[in-house]
């Protein structure tokens, strides 16, 4: 389903949430150069001026899609890579000395 | 293809495979949040790049190779 920017990040963070218990949440990333037709056989393709990113995300069998444009890009980019952040939180944190000291600490009790 | 065992290598390969044909070129996030695990794909169909990562110190690393790829995705350069 495309969407406008920001619907697309609200969604993505609710796929995330939907994600939590089961399931991979999928995100591609891909240059796109705006184009709604198929490319003529002929391989006349006529050069954007601008090219833009199309971003999708998939849950299952729910996916959405969204179209940033370059005017878009800084903001788009800021918040998605915020989103990421806030979202994949399920991976294992840097404290592997605190977990030893700890392991280590239990071991001695 | 096999997975990267270093994410400086597997950057530059990314950024290297992107350049080379900027429109084939798919940059794939898969996250798991179940297993905590994290997966990244970058393949233009001939040439399949693959990292793959349980921590958490890569997602900062991923965040600011999202954002160049995306960047120049929606730029005017070739």
């Amino acid at each position: 389903m495309l969407m406008e920017n920001d619907a697309f990040l609200t969604e993505l963070t609710k796929l995330f949430q939907k994600g939590k218990t089961s399931g991979s949440v999928c995100m591609t990333i891909k240059r796109y150069d705006g184009r709604l037709k198929p490319k003529p056989r002929n391989g006349n393709v006529p050069e954007p001026n601008e090219y833009k990113c199309l971003v999708r995300a998939t849950l299952g069998n729910k996916k959405i899609t969204t179209v940033i444009n370059h005017k878009d890009v800084t903001k788009f980019q800021m918040a998605y890579g915020n989103l990421l952040k806030a979202n994949i939180d399920g991976l294992k944190k840097k404290d592997k000395k605190a977990a030893r000291g700890r392991k280590k600490a239990k071991a001695t009790q | 293809m096999t997975y990267f065992s270093s994410w400086e290598e597997f950057e530059k390969a990314a950024e290297r495979l992107y350049l080379s044909d900027s429109l084939k070129c798919r940059f794939v996030t898969k996250y798991r949040h179940c297993d905590g695990k994290l997966s990244l794909k970058i393949t233009d169909d001939k040439v399949c790049l693959q990292y793959r990562t349980e921590h958490a110190q890569d997602i900062k690393k991923l965040e600011k190779l999202t954002g160049h790829l995306m960047r120049h995705m929606a730029s005017k350069e070739k």
